[in-house]
């Protein structure tokens, strides 16, 4: 089994903040990490690789230095990697990345699944695996929490929705989204940190891909950010319960009803 | 050829219609400044899903019948809805940021080729667009995204972000849509079990006892669940404990997890995160129980207890009929 998972490089978000005076992001020196919810699709197909055969490659669109997080996915385990890197990809919202990501694992050639973790901590709110499956006319299953393998070419997924939890059998090649509680993903141990740097990371750019160049990069993004702020906060007319536990609870009960 | 409307996806699961939708029709029609708001229910024969979209008073209702919709996979209710948008474009779309939401919208994003901003926290429009509020970087941070050319502009907003207002004035014209249920090959849902107990969901909750890392131990949990189970409401959590053996995602509050609809929500040992404060924006009366006087929870909170949350506890369960 061909196994493609995607993956984002995020910075580590809890520091991301913005400079209220100038309305700047400040996100100098944030070390990039490997999106969080991603090592669950990593872990998840490494699975279906040990239990299926095959390999799993990596896949992510970005900057040359995403090829930490690729590392550290290697390092996981999986078997090689592909960046798709250059300017010209520069700017895409959710639907060019959608494109590039699936025209990118059309190049991969022969991919049975593709994998995505539930969505990226820093932006986007798992738009991307949809897109690429609709690019790529497979099916889906989002938010999947169990993913077993019934045939060589069959899966049955677990999805909840707000009333009820639906299992969906996918036909592969199929797109799948996977929730946290899916697995624990491994650490990465010394041998496999080692190994890692044996491993190859394909680099593609625009001319290694067959694209439509106006549905990359800027140009083909729908969507643009007219404006970046710090969230307002209303302060809140607040009581102050007397410090004995008993008169602040008769105090409260008091006032609420 | 694009049109002058507003539509919003109505998702029905079985009999049920999604209260997200609800909220967007009145939403819709709030923004709306001339504007058709237009409902867009697919459903099955039995659902009639229409009798109750039609109290909050949208302008058109269009309705997408088959029974095919009681099992239908992502594929083909994006394969729908695609039939109905595509020849005759609205000028916004709008959907609900729930699961099935966040999973049909890109695909037919995708169909489209238009625009979509996921889990908005407000929209409206400005000069004609619409502005489409979201939050990145766990709330630290927020964007306001337009989608000049392309039509629909399309967005999911979070559940409970607006309040559902049933509709006064005018009359509710209902059209049924013309369209083929195209079956997918390759998916099929082969099981649908029911959540029994979705009407206690912790979003539409009346009364939140809300636990965070200060209130963390065996003891407050068990006094929680008591007074959760004394006042008729659910025990939530912050994310740090999600991840001890107790709790789950599902029980998480805040930007990664349920919006909160409560009419009293108690917090007990949370120090009041923005990435968790989103969650509770829309709690009608907030107590909060911390040890810490300048904990930034208080700026958000109605009553503060500076104090111990098992001594607050203790002291609430005893007085509490
Ligand atoms: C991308 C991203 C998404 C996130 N999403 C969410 C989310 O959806 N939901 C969420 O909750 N968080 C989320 N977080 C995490 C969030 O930033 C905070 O870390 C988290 O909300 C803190 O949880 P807490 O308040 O329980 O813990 P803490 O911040 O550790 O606060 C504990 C509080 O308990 C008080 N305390 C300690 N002992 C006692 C006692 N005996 N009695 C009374 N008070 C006591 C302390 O004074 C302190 O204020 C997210 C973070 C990121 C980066």
């Amino acid at each position: 089994m061909k196994i493609v998972v995607g993956i984002k490089q995020v910075p580590e978000t809890d520091s991301v903040k913005i400079d209220p005076k100038t309305n700047n992001l400040e996100r100098s020196g944030i070390q990039g990490i490997i999106n969080p919810f991603d090592k669950n699709a990593i872990e998840a197909a490494l699975q279906l690789r040990d239990q299926a055969g095959g390999e799993v490659v990596l896949l992510s669109m970005g900057p040359d230095s995403y090829t930490s997080s690729l590392r550290d996915g290697m390092a996981m385990g999986a078997d090689k990697a592909v960046l798709v890197s250059s300017r010209a990809f520069g700017g895409a919202d959710t639907l060019a990345t959608g494109y590039t990501l699936a025209k990118a694992v059309e190049s991969i050639g022969d991919v049975d699944l593709v994998l995505f973790g539930r969505q990226s901590v820093d932006a986007d709110t798992g738009q991307v695996g949809p897109i690429v499956a609709e690019f790529l006319s497979v099916p889906q299953v989002t938010f999947a929490e169990t993913v077993s393998l019934e045939s060589e070419n069959t899966i049955i997924a677990k999805r909840q929705l707000d009333s009820a939890v639906q299992d969906i059998k996918l036909t592969l090649p199929a797109v799948i989204t996977v929730r946290k509680e899916l697995n624990n993903p491994r650490y990465e141990t010394p041998v496999n940190m080692k190994e890692s740097f044996e491993k190859p990371i394909t680099v593609w750019t625009e001319a290694d891909l067959n694209l439509d160049p106006s549905q990359i990069g800027q140009a083909g993004s729908p969507t643009s950010v007219t404006n970046v702020y710090a969230p307002t906060k209303e302060v809140k007319k607040t009581t102050i319960l007397p410090e004995d536990p008993v008169q602040a609870v008769s105090e409260l009960l008091g006032k609420l009803d | 050829m694009d049109n002058n409307e507003i539509w919003v996806y109505v998702e029905t699961t079985g009999s049920k219609i999604e209260p997200t939708s609800l909220q967007l029709i009145t939403k819709a029609k709030a923004i709306a400044d001339g504007r058709k708001v237009v409902a867009v229910v697919p459903e099955t024969s039995s659902i009639n899903a229409e009798t109750t979209v039609k109290e909050y008073g949208p302008d058109q209702i269009k309705t997408l019948v088959d029974d095919h919709f009681a099992h239908a996979t992502d594929e083909e209710i994006a394969d729908a809805l695609f039939q109905v948008t595509d020849k005759n474009r609205p000028d916004s779309l709008l959907f609900p940021a729930t699961i099935l939401g966040r999973s049909i919208a890109p695909r037919l994003q995708a169909k489209l080729g238009t625009g979509l901003t996921g889990d908005c926290l407000d929209i409206y429009y400005q000069d004609g667009l619409l502005v489409q509020v979201k939050p990145t970087y766990g709330d630290n941070v927020m964007c306001d995204i337009v989608c000049p050319d392309r039509r629909p502009q399309m967005v999911t907003v979070r559940p409970n972000t607006f309040r559902a207002e049933k509709g006064t004035g005018g009359a509710t014209e209902i059209v049924q849509s013309k369209f083929t249920f195209h079956k997918e090959a390759n998916s099929e849902v082969v099981a649908t079990d029911p959540i029994i107990n979705s009407s206690s969901k912790l979003d539409d909750a009346k009364v939140v006892i809300a636990l965070g890392r200060g209130a963390y131990s065996d003891k407050n949990i068990k006094l929680a669940q008591d007074l959760a189970a004394k006042l008729g409401g659910m025990v939530g959590v912050s994310r740090p404990l999600t991840d001890e053996p107790e709790f789950s995602h599902d029980d998480q509050i805040g930007i990664g997890g349920a919006s909160l609809s409560a009419d009293l929500l108690i917090n007990l040992g949370i120090s009041g995160a923005v990435q968790y404060t989103v969650g509770i924006k829309n709690a009608k009366k907030i107590v909060s129980v911390n040890i810490d006087k300048d904990a930034p929870i208080f700026d958000e909170s109605d009553f503060a207890y500076v104090g111990d949350v098992t001594d607050f506890l203790n002291a609430l369960l005893k007085q509490v009929r």
